[in-house]
């Protein structure tokens, strides 16, 4: 059965591949999760120099409402960013910030397919043998975005470049201000942690990097053998402090019930020497206390729009449910162990 | 929960009334219905204890915050409001015990936030 939006990804795609003919497109389905853009799965036809051509493609549209609000181009930004690097991505083909087309914006990426994402898969069992290595890909990769120069990227042309020391305020007052706009409900222990993270703030950051703003498990696509094929999901990327998305992933809710193994993957010892051989850097443990807090009221703020979006209508979508039922509470569990309370 | 369940229940009916006509491809529709029935379990899990849940919190909040008066609407909604109330109550009260240094009443509160989380804690919860 055609699915309505094959003709007019098929349109869209003429316009931006003069050369070809005969362009068509068939077996789209959408991909299940992505609650802040709806990715489809596609395969695209045409005729170029007189033969036949295919290739398999990835669609990601802005949904009427989100989880999170981000701009497409800062996160297509991203990805070309590091094409051909040691963070490997998937190739982006077109951004489309218009809404003529297909509605919403847009942009087409290649797909890396034959490879696996889901952390339910990824501990499953199967997979029990190449965790440790992994660990490893998963932490060296992020030290290669932490090592990364943003201006030599030209990413500072698409996201602001905040001074070192002004790093954390900035994120702080951008999600605070989130869970004051989306809360439903009083959070008083999110409130009590951002109090705590105002009185302790961290030092400045020892550069500024490149931060992916989601880098976690699920969010790399990930083979039998261990190694990681693609850094997905860029929509948070920013510039900021780099221990920013180191914290990000020691968020306790990410261990999926893996108690003591970061990412559900290794001791936070081991992933943190990953990480420093392979940024150069040093996680001071002060430091990193603070943003790992910081990214549990992230989390929380990100679970709170999710139900906000719901709640006002904007999307309906059973996927705007889940996130927030699944972690608003576990959420808060996370901050009460990151603080000593739990 | 939040959103509550009865709007999400109501939202979910629509959803399968949707997905129960044909022309629906098929990958979304697993997607849908794979997400609801999961939706589904959640709400099944909280249904019984929710009021309980509530009205011990409530309690528990009205003591710590030296309140009196008790629930006598046992509705989920006006259960939910009056918690939401005390809730808001108990982040000005510690607000002030942190400015006062009264570390009694910053452990009695944390104490209760624990609590808080253990009766809304899941089956399926990460932490």
């Amino acid at each position: 059965m055609t699915h309505p939006l094959e003709p007019r990804l098929a349109a869209y795609i003429a316009t931006r591949m003069p050369a070809a003919s005969d362009i068509a497109v068939d077996a789209l389905e959408r991909i299940s999760g992505g609650a802040s853009r709806e990715t489809y799965r596609f395969r695209l036809r045409w005729r170029e120099d007189g033969a036949p051509r295919e290739r398999q493609l990835i669609l990601r549209r802005d949904p009427p409402a989100s989880l999170i609000d981000t701009e497409r181009r800062v996160e297509f930004e991203a990805y070309r960013a590091f094409a051909g690097s040691a963070v490997p991505v998937p190739e982006m083909l077109w951004l489309e910030e218009a809404s003529n087309a297909l509605d919403h914006p847009f942009f087409i990426a290649a797909e890396l397919a034959g490879f696996q994402a889901a952390p339910q898969m990824l501990f499953s069992g199967g997979y029990d043998a190449v965790l440790p290595k992994v660990a490893e890909r998963k932490w060296t990769i992020l030290g290669e975005i932490a090592r990364a120069d943003p201006l030599a990227l030209g990413l500072d042309k698409v996201m602001p470049a905040p001074a070192p020391g002004e790093c954390w305020r900035k994120e702080l007052a951008h999600w605070e201000a989130i869970l004051d706009k989306d809360e439903a409900e009083p959070l008083p222990i999110a409130r009590a942690a951002i109090r705590w993270l105002k009185a302790n703030p961290p030092p400045p950051a020892q550069k500024l990097s490149v931060v992916h703003g989601d880098y976690r498990t699920g969010n790399f696509l990930f083979d039998a053998a261990g190694e990681i094929h693609g850094v997905l999901d860029w929509e948070m990327a920013h510039l900021g402090d780099p221990l920013e998305d180191l914290g990000w992933g020691f968020n306790p809710v990410w261990q999926f019930g893996r108690p003591g193994l970061e990412g559900g993957l290794v001791a936070k010892a081991e992933a943190i020497a990953i990480w420093e051989r392979a940024s150069g850097l040093k996680a001071d443990p002060t430091a990193l206390h603070w943003w790992t807090l910081f990214n549990c009221v992230k989390g929380q703020a990100i679970w709170v729009g999710s139900a906000r979006a719901f709640i006002d209508g904007g999307n309906k979508e059973p996927i705007m449910v889940y996130p927030a039922w699944w972690l608003l509470n576990a959420q808060d569990r996370a901050i009460l162990k990151v603080m000593g309370k739990l | 929960m939040t959103p509550d369940v009865p709007s999400v229940l109501s939202e979910l009916a629509q959803l399968l009334m949707r997905n129960a006509v044909p022309g629906v491809p098929d990958a979304e529709r697993a997607s849908a219905l794979g997400l609801s029935a999961m939706l589904l379990g959640l709400s099944a899990e909280v249904w019984d204890g929710a009021a309980h849940n509530l009205v011990a919190e409530n309690r528990a909040l009205r003591t710590l915050l030296g309140l009196s008066g008790q629930d006598d609407d046992l509705r989920l909604s006006a259960l939910r409001a009056e918690n939401e109330r005390l809730r808001a109550l108990l982040i000005t009260a510690q607000i002030e015990a942190e400015a006062s240094g009264d570390a009694a009443l910053q452990d009695a509160i944390w104490a209760e936030l624990r609590a808080s989380t253990e009766r809304r804690k899941l089956s399926i919860s990460l932490v």
